[in-house]
């Protein structure tokens, strides 16, 4: 983080915090991933980078963090069941919410899944090359390209052949 | 000719621009003559645009000042200030552990060592810093912390009367055992500590003394199954005085 200025230093954290938004699609969530993803990187400075592989390194720490976030909600989600506790509803917050209403170009993203989301963030979005996407959430290059297929066909679809209601149901 | 045909996933590199420039080429030119696959390239790649438009800016908060980069930037140089600190100490631990059967070795090494070195370095590295393990005003707190650590010390003395409140305590170790500084601090901010540890073969007959090294000063002594010290600024007159205290109810 020595080599970025202040300004660099905010863009990528706003592409953290962007990710992490839709990731967890609740924005409390979102920062308390962003804040513990720099935690993480601080105390892993014994990697020395510089500000090219700083990115997609975080990124990685960020996905990383996001999934023994979810393990941990289902082992906690088993553990009410398990007290005949029901299961809690995934919630959407506001904030992706209003954004998703407002933009139809968001809608039939938001309606993929969370690994979907994930990738064409990385690939698209962030501009991450295969191999650094893969190295990010953890999967090796051959399910990338084959998730990479079924994310675009899949928001094609949804984007195409499957207009959303105007009357829009809370994003699950 | 079939090499012109591009794969599922090359085609999705094209979109990508992940492809050689003459792989690019020949993909370009299949895509010319066809039409139809042209157009769900063409479809995907309009998808992506508008998912980078419809985000940019997404995200976007006013600065979280825990986040800015000079904060941050402080706390790496701590951190690494505080690696540095655990290396000393470690190494002190080492040096002091010594090697089994080089036992002569040793006792001239020893015999050569400052009484309570460690914790001399553990105050200069220590009491000035944030990196406390607790954060602890209140003396009961103190007492609850340090008895948890060692089972066999004694009460705490209230220092207030020489001015001084408690700020803190690190736990350390050596090989001995664990170790710890508690910090204290006076009005004006000047901090005294107290250090123990349990000593070890090494130290079990340290004597009592004081010693100055460099600005500070060292009051030693053991009592019960501990070694002491108390590490003060040279010029601080409640050392004495304090050290008593100390002595008479831990």
């Amino acid at each position: 983080m020595h080599d970025l200025d202040d300004q660099q230093w905010r863009e990528l954290l706003q592409r953290l915090r962007r990710f992490a938004l839709w990731l967890t699609r609740e924005p409390g969530g979102a920062d308390d991933l962003v804040q513990a993803t720099v935690e993480r990187a601080l105390s892993r400075r014994g990697q020395q980078r510089n500000a090219e592989s700083l990115r997609p390194w975080l990124f990685t720490i960020l996905y990383r963090l996001f999934l023994d976030g979810k393990r941990r909600e289902r082992l906690h989600a088993r553990w009410l069941a398990w007290f005949g506790r029901g299961q809690a509803e995934e919630p959407a917050g506001g904030e992706i919410e209003s954004i998703v209403l407002a933009q139809a170009d968001l809608r039939a993203f938001a309606r993929l899944s969370a690994e979907q989301r994930a990738l064409l963030l990385l690939v698209s979005v962030e501009g991450l090359s295969y191999k650094e996407a893969a190295d990010a959430l953890g999967i090796p290059i051959g399910t990338v390209m084959s998730r990479l297929s079924r994310a675009r066909a899949a928001l094609r679809e949804l984007t195409e052949g499957n207009p959303t209601p105007p009357a829009l149901r809370r994003l699950k | 000719m079939t090499r012109l045909i591009p794969t599922e996933h090359e085609l999705h590199a094209y979109v990508d621009e992940r492809l050689e420039p003459a792989r690019r080429a020949e993909v370009e030119a299949w895509l010319a003559a066809n039409p139809e696959e042209a157009a769900r390239i063409e479809a995907w790649r309009g998808d992506a645009r508008r998912l980078r438009a419809a985000l940019a800016g997404f995200g976007e908060q006013p600065s979280d000042p825990a986040l800015d980069l000079a904060p941050l930037r402080r706390r790496l140089r701590q951190r690494r200030q505080w690696r540095l600190a655990q290396a000393a100490v470690l190494l002190l631990a080492v040096g002091l552990g010594g090697l089994g059967g080089w036992q002569a070795r040793e006792a001239t090494l020893f015999a050569g060592m400052l009484p309570m070195a460690d914790a001399v370095e553990a105050h200069r590295l220590f009491a000035d810093a944030s990196t406390l393990d607790i954060q602890a005003s209140d003396p009961a707190r103190l007492q609850a912390w340090l008895g948890r650590h060692f089972n066999r010390v004694g009460q705490l003395p209230d220092l207030s009367g020489y001015g001084l409140q408690p700020v803190g305590a690190r736990l350390l170790s050596n090989e001995a055992g664990p170790a710890a500084l508690l910090v204290f601090q006076d009005r004006q901010g000047l901090r005294i500590s107290l250090f123990l540890r349990s000593p070890g073969e090494h130290f079990e007959r340290m004597p009592s003394g004081q010693r100055t090294d460099g600005q500070l000063q060292a009051r030693y002594w053991s009592h019960g199954d501990y070694n002491f010290a108390l590490v003060s600024a040279v010029d601080d007159a409640r050392g004495e005085q304090v050290r008593r205290a100390l002595g008479v109810s831990l």
